[in-house]
């Protein structure tokens, strides 16, 4: 077997790095994303609550689509103080008129 | 094991050969001399066994050993194997094969448009409304805009095999209709995250507020929220207790009249 001719001598370091490149201590992800830790035994642990998961609910019987319809117009709200729909005094009264009481 | 020299018979060897077909005259008295040792050649012999040759005769062997046997003209095989006498199957055309069973409840459906084919065609591509506005989702549910993601995601899903499908066939022609649907499917779904993420920063700040609020309660332990109107009539105004159900109003119907007592005797306590 012979090495790629392309990838001898100096045109390989002005290739990108890889995960397979330099000795020690670079790292390079794939973007997976961290999953848990490695133990110093080179194991890996998995952290149950760094995976993530994905929760479809049940779709039957929604009517609601990814679009409306080009006859209704947009609007925008209308808001009494500046923060608007980010404001906490308008979210707190909101919550006590509407869910406070069970 | 035979000796093409002498050979030795055993007695019922030589019982056997007394009754086959191959028994001359000359062999009953073999009886008589079973002792003594044969040696007149069988025609087992390996000698005889083989073909006479002249010395210096070259060899009759075929050395082309797929001599006759083509599979283009269908000839055949050249020697018996176990299976020769076994028929061989005949392939049926398609339409004559049983249809395939498929699952009509399979979510593999969702990827398609419709059961006949992979992608849409353009002009039905093109036949989509406009993006949700962010003001429009802010009056959604969690569950509402749950569900609208994974609708959106399956948009989505479905658009990206139509692309698949027609980069593979090379068919050049319905990607810009695609991408102008799938920029109004993710517009959607950019919406449904803003608005997760402004009404958790909010409540967030709700809390911080609430934590100062008298009328809040967050210890986790008792009504977590008492109207002022229950303040103020527990200090000195006495009134006949309101029930919870009872002031919501107009959806507790039977008690529809307590309710403005209760409100019309706070105003009072306030005023």
């Amino acid at each position: 077997m012979q090495p790629t001719r392309a990838l001898l001598g100096m045109r390989y370091r002005k290739l990108r790095l890889t995960t397979k490149d330099v000795n020690k201590g670079f790292y390079k992800g794939t973007g997976s994303g961290s999953m848990g830790r490695h133990t110093n035994r080179g194991g890996y642990i998995i952290e149950w609550n760094k995976v993530r998961t994905y929760v479809c609910p049940d779709l039957t019987g929604f009517k609601l689509t990814p679009f409306v319809t080009n006859t209704v117009r947009r609007t925008y709200g209308q808001y009494n103080t500046k923060l608007g729909p980010k404001d906490p005094q308008e979210y707190l009264a909101r919550w006590k008129s509407e869910n406070g009481l069970d | 094991m035979a000796s093409s020299a002498s050979i030795r018979p055993s007695l019922g060897a030589a019982f056997t050969r007394l009754t086959s077909s191959n028994t001359t005259s000359r062999r009953i008295p073999l009886l008589l001399l079973l002792p003594i040792q044969q040696t007149a050649p069988l025609s087992t012999t390996s000698s005889l066994l083989k073909r006479h040759t002249y010395p210096g005769a070259r060899s009759n062997k075929d050395m082309s050993k797929n001599r006759g046997q083509s599979a283009l003209r269908r000839t055949g095989l050249r020697w018996r194997l176990s299976m020769s006498d076994e028929p061989l199957p005949k392939p049926k055309r398609r339409e004559e094969l049983p249809p395939i069973e498929v699952d009509p409840d399979h979510g593999l459906w969702d990827f398609f448009p419709n059961r006949e084919t992979v992608a849409a065609a353009p002009e039905d591509d093109m036949k989509h409304g406009r993006a949700w506005m962010v003001e429009e989702l802010r009056g959604k549910s969690w569950e509402d805009l749950h569900k609208l993601w994974w609708v959106c995601v399956k948009e989505r899903n479905r658009i990206a095999t139509a692309a698949w499908e027609r980069e593979r066939g090379k068919m050049g022609f319905g990607k810009s209709e695609a991408q102008g649907r799938d920029r109004e499917v993710r517009i959607t779904m950019r919406g449904i995250k803003h608005v997760l993420t402004e009404r958790f920063y909010a409540w967030e700040d709700a809390v911080k507020l609430a934590e100062n609020d008298p009328e809040v309660n967050l210890s986790g332990k008792g009504k977590a929220f008492t109207p002022k109107e229950y303040l103020e009539e527990e200090e000195g105004v006495a009134v006949e207790e309101v029930g919870l159900k009872d002031f919501r109003g107009p959806v507790g119907g039977e008690a529809a009249e307590v309710p403005s007592e209760g409100k019309a005797q706070g105003e009072a306590a306030r005023l």
